[in-house]
């Protein structure tokens, strides 16, 4: 790294980040791309189907479906841009970004590795370093920023169906952040602070948050389904009517929003194992080498990955009003009764 | 008089959500397990240009005038089958031939014209029913599709020659059971092999 350092106005810790922006970036891209094909075979191997098999890479060669993505991308963008002649341009243009980058940089805090020294000079395996006092408020407000994408995508399309699915699922992701951000404060408390890596460093000395506050998990695991506007809290997009905020999206634009979507979950699946499961912890290992902790991390993001894809091809859509229950009288109780017992608890212990 | 409803009384485990929906993760990601050990071919989809479903006995498909074993048509043009066809589809045209009896004129009736409207058949089997000599067949052909209108009026000759070989003979040696593409029965012991 230092041969490169004398390079004007390039420090060894920026190309350190710039290094780890591009990695994770790809990662997250990567996955997400790879995830929708993983969407689509597992969701017709959980279904007694066979899924997407008749893309062939150059004509031969089958790959258990996966040139199905070349395909797809290739079709979208090429595809004709249509834009509707009602829709607001500016908006209508400006939608498809506003959902895609949330989506991606709320992965920034989230550590997925172990620090380690080299040559006397610590690195972090997080895109911003901890301590940088956003710590695990970052995502969450990033999360909220997400509900934009679909508000304005829907409002700029000048469709009443459109218009609907966006304030359901505006109004879905507004009421179930208040629960979420209940579960998430009672495990700040139990930290005494919000940086991802102190959450971890606490997961490890004294047992993974799963164990220590169920019942928060269950709200936030909740949650990030209904944030992600993922089945069964699938109301922005309304697969199954023609009720959704990116009706009037086409080709590449439709595209973006789709990605962002995975990008979503790949987020959630992050916060969820860094806040409920040891984030890069390997368990029994506490000096874990650095690429087996993020080895960990990584079966960790594809496992709860899987989940997210596992329950949508599961469970069929809330009602509106059952959502609305879900998330004001039984979520917000539970996650204030979850913060009120760990805040009893915490007394206790003084 | 009402139907009586039975009310389920939900325990407190199954209103609690998590444990019916673990329930039912548990089911789904058996399904995946089953699903993905089980090979391609042995799944339920049968992918349809490369794997055909072996066609149950009595199967009515394209139809076929028979022929004797020395290639004569069995058909005697009596019209039984126009008469019972409900699609009115079959229109045939009657002509003698072989020698000429001087008491009863020709002694041979046959068909010169024997025509199917394939666009209105319904394939329900009347007119094999109705044949008295057994001539006219529907067979386990499905795949009946033309690009006019016209190609779809099927003749005498395309008849007769619907389940022939290349050379118009082959179909009066032939077993009837066997397709050329692979395919599995409906049962589930098939083992063929099919694109995974």
């Amino acid at each position: 790294m230092e041969s490169v350092t004398h390079l004007p106005g390039l420090s060894a810790v920026m190309i350190w980040t710039l290094l780890k922006v591009l990695i994770v970036f790809s990662a997250v891209m990567g996955i997400a791309s790879l995830w929708t094909w993983v969407e689509r075979r597992g969701s017709a191997m959980l279904q007694d189907r066979i899924g997407p098999n008749r893309a062939l890479l150059f004509g031969r060669w089958q790959l258990l479906g996966l040139p199905q993505l070349v395909a797809d991308g290739i079709k979208f963008f090429f595809k004709e841009d249509q834009v509707p002649p009602h829709v607001t341009k500016s908006l209508y243009w400006l939608a498809p970004v506003l959902a895609f980058v949330p989506a991606l940089i709320g992965f920034a805090v989230i550590p997925f590795g172990r620090d380690f020294t080299y040559k006397g000079v610590p690195y972090h395996l997080s895109i911003l370093e901890p301590g940088n006092s956003m710590g695990m408020l970052f995502p969450l407000a990033i999360g909220a920023v997400a509900v934009y994408g679909i508000l304005v995508a829907a409002w700029s399309s000048n469709n009443k169906w459109a218009i609907l699915g966006g304030m359901r699922a505006s109004a879905q992701m507004v009421s179930y952040e208040i629960s979420l951000g209940l579960a998430v404060l009672a495990i700040f408390m139990k930290v005494g602070g919000y940086d991802p890596s102190e959450i971890i460093k606490d997961q490890m000395a004294s047992g993974w948050f799963i164990w220590r506050q169920p019942l928060g998990f269950l709200v936030f695991f909740t949650c990030m389904f209904a944030e992600s506007n993922r089945l069964p809290f699938d109301f922005a997009e309304g697969e199954a009517e023609i009720v959704g905020f990116h009706n009037e999206y086409g080709s590449m634009k439709f595209a973006l929003i789709a990605l962002s979507e995975y990008g979503h979950i790949i987020t959630a699946s992050a916060l969820i194992a860094t806040l409920y499961f040891g984030g890069w912890a390997v368990p029994f290992m506490p000096e874990a080498p650095v690429l087996l902790t993020i080895l960990f991390f990584l079966i960790k993001l594809l496992f709860f990955l899987w989940v997210f894809v596992w329950v949508r091809w599961t469970l069929p859509r809330f009602r509106y009003d059952q959502l609305m229950f879900l998330g004001w009288k039984v979520l917000l109780p539970i996650s204030m009764a979850n913060l009120i017992f760990n805040a009893w608890l915490m007394s206790r212990g003084h | 008089m009402g139907v009586i409803v039975k009310k389920v009384e939900l325990t407190w485990l199954d209103r609690s959500y998590v444990w019916p929906i673990a329930q039912g993760m548990i089911i789904t990601f058996r399904h995946f397990l089953k699903q993905i050990a089980t090979p391609t071919s042995k799944r339920f989809t049968i992918q349809y240009p490369d794997m055909k479903k072996t066609l149950p006995k009595g199967y009515r498909g394209l139809h076929e005038l028979k022929r004797f074993e020395d290639g004569a048509i069995k058909c005697v043009a009596c019209f039984m089958c126009q008469e019972a066809c409900p699609a009115r589809c079959i229109s045939i045209e009657a002509e003698e031939f072989s020698e000429l009896n001087f008491t009863q004129g020709f002694e041979e009736k046959r068909p010169s014209v024997f025509k199917i409207d394939m666009l209105r058949c319904i394939y329900c089997g009347m007119c094999e029913e109705a044949c008295p000599k057994d001539a006219i067949w529907l067979r386990n052909e499905y795949e009946v599709a033309a690009y006019d209108r016209l190609s779809m009026n099927y003749g005498k000759w395309d008849l007769i020659n619907t389940y022939a070989g290349a050379d118009g003979k082959a179909r009066l040696t032939q077993s009837q059971e066997s397709p050329a593409t692979p395919s599995r029965p409906a049962s589930t012991s098939g083992n063929q092999a099919g694109p995974s």
